[in-house]
């Protein structure tokens, strides 16, 4: 096994390092950051949600007193295409007065039609999104499994057909989007504070953007407050920015305020299908056939994961039938959000299970255990450790997991079977998804003569555990404790990194963390022998020491030992290897892909909700969690990662929901007071079970844990009541509407 | 924000003394968690603000054997919070308890509570049509309405009163001292102090520009009184609906008397529900009695194309505040 058998810290519960500084403030963030002479920006924006601008005066703006800079976005023929387009930008030096020049730019629009709900843009004759094609219809996947046919539903047990939907969602970063831009004298070189979950890219576009040679643009980001998906590089407002610290020829800061990061930072799309499924008296799903559509705004990429539909079950039902269109509306783009389309997925094809379920009278958690997919044995044989070969394996231990933890025998009764105003339910969910990291992630880790050690790469702190994850791996070689590594990170200087999508940094970064560490352990060491007298195989490292078996194993401190050294310092440095197509680059290729890291992980999560039914206000009220991610690092930081998934899960089934008015197109809820998000009170205990596999490598899970728990919410809702409500998020309106309906 | 010029007198005659005749260019500061809202959203545009905050004879709780006078700038927290208070008006204690989150109720005043803006998204955009801020039409009647009003006949406007304190205050019998020019003190009773405005030169209450309020007094009669809220979520959310009772007896298989139910969330202003207060006068408090209540509370709702089922949900607030003022088990408390 290339990563330590014995193994002091890693896969056990650490602190987070940089806990205590991001709780007191002393972290800095970009919004945080303040430079000597710094002036402030931000963009004027289109008011209406489709219309041409005819012209713009900005005359009286830049006559404002603490005018700096204008940069021009669209020009006067241009159209816009959401309420919130982005039309020019002004900088000024205070806020306040950055506003009242904005306030003072004339801009003449006609307006033309928009459509932001997608139920109508679906019907509408006219594009009004823009781009090539006749309607807003712009995606039409149409896809049947071989010798599907519509035979496949005669001889079934039981069907069901059903309505199920979830909303458009904002990402709503804590932080918002935007940077701090500042140029030196010769505008030359250019520095920015951005808010990225992607540093060296976001320092590329720019040099790109501006033609500036390699190296120029320096990013850097080292905490980061919040992304999802949606933050991968300057995007128009750190360009903006750019532009106007060049012009201004100051610093210049660009952060969206609440209204903006809600109606520009990027939505998630909605989903909305009819589901019609059926089984054999086994339970066995026999098929499934699904017509959906869903918006993303004014983007043109898919809503759902249409090649994962169903979602989990898939490989195991032998008719399948989707069909799937994406609808443009006038609002903004969507972006990537944490697992994109697989919490759409599991919407469309968990809630239809369980209702599918009911109708066989079977128990739900039964239900998935006969329809698991089973173990694809072609690719068990190619490889015992993917995801693929032991699915069915994984879910199997993990649902007799859930069982025990949410006493699910005991707890779950048939739907709606409880009595009294407040009912109470359980429902579950599955979900899958890959976390592979990849390459170029360099990392270099140097030990100095005065007992220092430090580990850098570019690498951001998305998902608030890479820092700490860093350096256990560091510790766990060097044989010291994590606090006694310093760690650099968000800094583009350091070199390329991945961006932090698709759960991909902790196993991204992992790999070469750990054989960077290994290689300055072993200069370290080497140096070290010569120093001693000795060969470097006569060192080995124990915990606080340096044992040299050459001298009565005398034990040296670290600390001291580093002071041996006779040179500043060791280093170590070490990369995903390069050419990785090559044939003598296999076996390494193999071991960084699927020993060191791997790919494909699964999970189970299950919801206890107790619904008013009188008010229908739904309270969740505990909720389960099994998630497997290959070799854990850190415990305690998975744990929290799959509760903060679990958080988010039940949040947008409950309360997010990005509201569109028809007439002026314009987001009514751009904000944090109607645009609901749970705190504290309104969560439940969340009860983490971390399936620990080491022999399989490390593999993210940013994403996974936030996947099934909609619909594990929506089941457990499905639990209590009996009777389905179709669409998340599951407010009281809508709980009592389909209370009415059984009526 | 538009620039504006700062005052903090310390006496309410000298805050008096900075109004003007007319609503708009002068606005009163408390906590502050509407007004700077509305002035970053350029929706209040002041060219002068009037602290209150300097005032030391606003922020008194004075309990008395005939009544109970609180100051205006009391915080939220703080009625929340008092003792006696809370023994004897917990349909106000109960209600300044759920408002928002800690930092509201910490920042927040009685009067503040009294005196907000509505919370119409329509209202708080600057660029949706709307009839408060000058507009032609209403844009909720045709638009997004889930939180808007549902007693809507004779109303252009359909904002949701937003006050939770007036519910039981006005439940209680208070009344709310104002001072105006020339140290012109009137007294208003609750009931009366609200008003359904239909355009930019109205305000939701019935002060003038010129007057304050410098703190309400509640009659200490041992009435039996409770509120409840509908809230979606417990952590920092408004009530969907939200209802105070108040009566004498009622307890124990007695007969309440001077009933008084008092509805929030609902219609242009708190209203109080009369239909309701006949259903339960001069009966024992039982649950037919109170589903009974709640049925009659809600006679003459005209709600919206998205909010019929705060109907449903005002019967049920109606309901449960009789419940709990009758000291009958919280049966949705499980």
């Amino acid at each position: 096994m290339p990563w330590p058998v014995n193994r002091r810290l890693i896969g056990r519960s650490h602190r987070r390092l940089d806990g205590p500084d991001k709780a007191t403030g002393r972290a800095k963030y970009a919004f945080d950051v303040k430079r000597p002479r710094m002036i402030f920006a931000k963009i004027l924006r289109s008011p209406h949600a489709h219309a041409t601008i005819r012209s713009i005066d900005t005359a009286a703006a830049e006559k404002m007193p603490g005018f700096r800079a204008l940069h021009i976005i669209k020009k006067a023929g241009a159209d816009v295409f959401f309420a919130g387009d982005e039309i020019l930008a002004i900088a000024a030096d205070t806020e306040e007065k950055l506003d009242d020049c904005l306030r003072a730019v004339r801009i003449e629009f006609t307006v033309l039609p928009h459509y932001v709900k997608e139920s109508e843009s679906l019907r509408s004759p006219t594009n009004t999104a823009g781009g090539a094609g006749a309607t807003n219809i712009v995606g039409v996947g149409d896809l049947a499994t071989d010798n599907f046919a519509e035979v496949a539903f005669n001889g079934a047990a039981a069907t069901h057909q059903g309505d199920y939907g979830i909303a458009v969602i904002s990402h709503q970063c804590l932080e918002s989007h935007g940077l701090v831009a500042e140029w030196d004298d010769k505008l030359q070189n250019l520095t920015v504070w951005a808010s990225t979950q992607a540093v060296p890219a976001t320092a590329e576009r720019l040099r790109v953007v501006f033609g500036l040679q390699p190296g120029r643009v320096r990013c850097i980001t080292n905490y980061m407050g919040g992304g999802f998906g949606s933050k991968f590089g300057p995007d128009i407002q750190g360009e903006t920015a750019a532009h106007l610290a060049r012009t201004a020829r100051m610093p210049v800061k660009l952060m969206l305020d609440r209204a903006e990061e809600v109606t520009v930072g990027g939505i998630r799309p909605s989903a909305y299908g009819n589901v019609y499924i059926g089984a054999a008296p086994s339970g066995q799903i026999k098929f499934y056939k699904v017509d959906c559509y869903g918006t993303g705004g004014t983007s043109r990429g898919q809503t759902v994961n249409f090649g994962l539909l169903p979602y989990v079950y898939g490989p195991g039902i032998p008719n399948i039938k989707r069909k799937h269109r994406v609808v443009r509306t006038n609002i903004q783009i969507s972006r990537a959000m944490r697992a994109p389309g697989h919490p759409q997925n599991a919407i469309l094809t968990e809630l239809a299970i369980d209702d599918l379920a009911a109708k066989l009278d079977k128990n739900p958690m039964e239900m998935r255990l006969i329809n698991l997919p089973p173990n694809d044995s072609a690719d068990a044989a190619a490889n015992p450790r993917t995801f693929p070969g032991m699915r069915a394996t994984i879910y199997r231990r993990e649902i007799e997991i859930i069982r025990r933890m949410c006493n699910w025998d005991q707890n779950w009764h048939r739907p709606g079977a409880g009595q009294g105003t407040i009912r109470t339910g359980l429902g579950m969910a599955l979900h899958t998804w890959g976390g592979g990291g990849n390459g170029p992630n360099p990392t270099r880790v140097t030990i100095n003569a005065n007992g220092t050690v430090l580990a850098q790469s570019s690498s951001q702190d998305l998902g608030t555990a890479q820092r700490t994850v860093t350096a256990i791996i560091v510790a766990e070689i060097l044989g010291l404790q994590p606090s006694e590594i310093m760690v650099d990170i968000g800094d583009s200087s350091f070199g390329p990194s991945t961006g932090s999508g698709g759960s991909t940094t902790c196993p991204g970064t992992s790999a070469s963390t750990l054989k960077a560490a290994e290689t300055a352990r072993d200069a370290f060491l080497m140096a070290l022998a010569g120093r001693l007298n000795t060969q470097p195989a006569m060192l080995s490292i124990e915990p606080g020491v340096i044992v040299n078996r050459a001298n009565n194993n005398q034990r040296i401190p670290f600390r001291q030992a580093c002071g041996m050294l006779g040179v500043p310092s060791v280093q170590g440095n070490a990369d995903w290897p390069t050419v990785p197509d090559r044939a003598q680059n296999a076996a390494l290729r193999e071991e960084w892909q699927t020993r060191l890291t791997n790919l494909g992980v699964g999970g189970v999560q299950v919801a206890e909700v107790k619904v008013d039914t009188e008010t229908g206000v739904v309270r969740c009220s505990r909720f389960w969690a099994v998630q497997d991610c290959g070799m854990i690092i850190n415990k305690l930081a998975c744990e929290s990662q799959v509760a903060g998934g679990v958080i988010m899960g039940i949040n947008y089934a409950l309360y997010e929901e990005c509201i569109y008015d028809r007439a002026t197109g314009r987001q009514v809820n751009p904000d944090m007071e109607f645009y609901k998000l749970g705190g504290i009170q309104d969560m439940p205990n969340i009860y983490v079970h971390m399936m620990d596999m080491p022999e399989r490598g490390v593999i993210g899970i940013g994403e996974p844990p936030t996947i099934g728990t909609a619909a594990a919410v929506g089941n457990a809702v499905f639990n209590a009541l009996g009777v389905r409500v179709p669409y998340a998020p599951y407010t009281p309106e809508r709980v009592l509407a389909a209370l009415a309906n059984r009526r | 924000m538009k620039n504006f010029t700062y005052y903090r007198p310390t006496t309410t005659e000298q805050a008096v003394s900075l109004l003007e005749g007319r609503w708009g260019n002068t606005e009163l500061l408390a906590g502050g968690t509407d007004l700077l809202a509305l002035q970053k959203n350029y929706i209040a545009q002041p060219g002068r603000v009037v602290s209150l905050t300097g005032i030391a004879g606003l922020q008194t709780i004075v309990v008395g054997q005939q009544n109970v006078q609180i100051g205006a700038g009391v915080t939220l927290a703080r009625i929340a919070d008092h003792p006696d208070l809370r023994r004897l008006f917990p349909a106000l204690t109960s209600a300044a308890g759920d408002i928002g989150g800690p930092q509201i109720r910490n920042m927040g005043t009685l009067g503040g509570n009294l005196c907000q803006r509505n919370r119409c998204w329509y209202f708080r955009d600057e660029h949706s049509p709307c009839l408060l801020r000058g507009g032609n039409r209403c844009s909720a009647i045709e638009g997004e309405n889930k939180y808007h009003a549902i007693f809507t006949a004779n109303h252009r406007c359909v904002i949701a009163s937003p006050s939770t304190l007036a519910t039981g205050l006005i439940a209680l019998g208070a009344t709310a001292e104002v001072l105006g020019p020339q140290n012109r003190r009137r007294t208003i009773q609750l009931a009366n102090f609200f008003n359904a405005p239909t355009g930019p030169n109205d305000r939701e209450h019935n002060l003038a520009p010129n007057e304050i309020v410098t703190g309400v007094t509640i009659p200490v009669r041992g009435l039996n009184n409770a509120a409840y809220e509908v809230r979606q979520k417990q952590s920092s959310d408004w009530p969907i609906v939200q209802v105070a009772v108040a009566f004498a007896g009622g307890r124990n298989g007695e007969k309440a008397t001077g009933v008084k139910i008092v509805l929030s969330h609902v219609a242009p202003t708190p209203i109080i529900a009369d239909g309701a207060n006949r259903a339960v006068e001069n009966r024992a408090i039982t649950d037919a009695i109170a589903v009974a209540a709640g049925q009659a509370a809600v006679a003459g709702a005209k709600p919206l194309s998205q909010n019929g089922y705060k109907v449903r949900l005002v019967e049920v607030a109606v309901k449960r505040a009789l419940t709990i003022a009758a000291g009958l088990p919280r049966y949705w408390e499980v």
